[in-house]
């Protein structure tokens, strides 16, 4: 589902102009325990083994909800969703599927400037599109443009009111 | 505005139903009933500025209302409208007139409000494709069609009953009067639907016509779901909470049934901003 973005990407470039900035990051609610302390220890392990073949940088971030965030940067689309597709596969092989939320892509706009993003939603297998204007605000406008542009060649979620956003996302900051 | 004419077509085909049954010919019968038809295409505008309560208003009153509509039948080529104003909280917005100059278009003072400029161009633009495209006259000779019809059918049934007549002739009548009832409602019916499958259609129409004046379909994509009330349906809350809550599989989701969607005269406004948003991604 993931690797539909692989083709994807191009059609948001070439239509909207949104550019790969090479960041990504999988999202799960982080519990405590030892087996959930053992899958991180085999995500990093994994990422560690990775980063010569791969061109692929990584971080691990909790955030304020209390959620895991795997950041990962790297050059090319196709490392970077191969990277998040085995953290993904490493983190339910563990158990804890049920507890991964979201994936998410970011974009960079040279015609509005800023960052946008397109979330994978893991619970619907869809992706949807979040572009924060400001704090607490969204630009439904743009939004719905890449909607547009890619709705029909990506899993997407065509119902609006499942767009929930997700602000102040650790894919810049430490979280 | 659909509601009158609906009531309208239902008094006078009342009305010419009453004249067939007192015996007068299916020739004078269709005389009245084809100037009753003129009639209310003639007086459709006054029909329908009088039933929504819409004021004429002139440049003085408006004037940022008369610039707007201004500039957009300037780049058209189109003739300037009337524009009308009514004084409701609720969005809404109509046009109506028979003939490209003598046309009205209608906006609601809560329509102003909601929408920005660039919003309520957008619907303005849909309201004057309607009047470009002769939406009005295209639903009079369809509700025209209907009518006639529905006559045909009911002389046929007349006709059909003198024409086979046994011994008791008032069994035969009233079973007679019961079976051109029942054709006569389900022609109605039909029609009805026919009429609404058109209207919906030349709602699509307009929307395209509408963003080619503006060249912005996005701007009425926004003042659609402004309307409708989607826009304020689109979360805001984050996913993270929302998933903390357990409340995103609760949260039910709202879409018209096909049922209904046969018996109204727009579109579903997801399809009419789907259609919006694959213009614009045409045109970028």
């Amino acid at each position: 589902m993931l690797f539909s973005l692989s083709s994807g990407y191009i059609t948001l470039e070439t239509k909207l102009g949104l550019k790969v900035t090479g960041r990504c990051a999988l999202t799960f609610k982080g519990v405590s325990g030892t087996y959930f302390y053992e899958m991180e220890q085999d995500v990093k392990r994994f990422l560690n083994s990775l980063n010569p073949e791969f061109d692929l940088a990584y971080r691990i971030v909790t955030d304020s909800y209390g959620y895991v965030w795997i950041i990962l940067e790297g050059k090319r689309i196709e490392d970077l969703l191969a990277g998040l597709t085995a953290v993904g596969d490493t983190v339910e092989e563990k158990g804890f599927s049920d507890q991964i939320l979201a994936a998410v892509f970011e974009f960079s706009s040279e015609r509005q400037g800023g960052y946008q993003y397109l979330i994978y939603n893991y619970k619907r297998n869809n992706f949807y599109p979040f572009v924060p204007a400001g704090q607490k605000d969204r630009s439904t406008e743009q939004e719905m443009q890449i909607m547009a542009a890619v709705g029909d060649e990506m899993p997407f979620e065509k119902d609006m009111t499942r767009w929930y956003p997700m602000w102040d996302l650790p894919l810049r900051s430490r979280g | 505005m659909i509601v009158s004419f609906a009531v309208l077509t239902i008094l006078y085909l009342v009305f010419l139903s009453v004249l067939a049954y007192v015996g007068l010919g299916a020739i004078p019968i269709a005389l009245i009933a084809g100037m009753m038809i003129l009639a209310q295409w003639y007086f459709s505008d006054r029909i329908v500025l009088w039933s929504s309560g819409a004021k004429v208003v002139t440049r003085e009153q408006f004037p940022e209302l008369h610039d707007l509509v201004e500039l957009i039948v300037a780049r058209n080529n189109l003739p300037k409208p009337r524009i009308a104003v009514i004084n409701t909280k609720m969005p809404n917005a109509f046009a109506t007139g028979k003939s490209k100059k003598s046309s009205v278009v209608a906006v609601t003072t809560g329509l102003m409000e909601m929408l920005d400029n660039e919003e309520l161009e957008g619907v303005v633009a849909h309201e004057l494709s309607h009047i470009k495209n002769r939406d009005v006259l295209v639903l009079t000779l369809a509700s025209l069609f209907s009518t006639i019809a529905w006559y045909m059918m009911q002389f046929g049934m007349y006709g059909g009953m003198y024409g086979g007549g046994y011994g008791g002739r008032n069994r035969d009548n009233g079973g007679g009067m019961a079976l051109v009832l029942l054709v006569a409602v389900i022609t109605w019916f039909v029609s009805f639907l026919i009429i609404r499958a058109i209207s919906r259609y030349r709602e699509f129409v307009a929307d395209r016509d509408g963003a080619m004046m503006t060249g912005k379909p996005v701007k009425l994509a926004n003042a659609l779901l402004k309307i409708s009330g989607t826009m304020k349906r689109i979360p805001t809350q984050d996913l993270r909470q929302v998933e903390g809550m357990n409340a995103f599989f609760i949260v039910p989701a709202i879409s018209g049934s096909s049922f209904t969607a046969l018996f109204s005269t727009h579109p579903p406004v997801e399809q009419r901003v789907k259609k919006l948003m694959e213009m614009e991604a045409s045109m970028s």
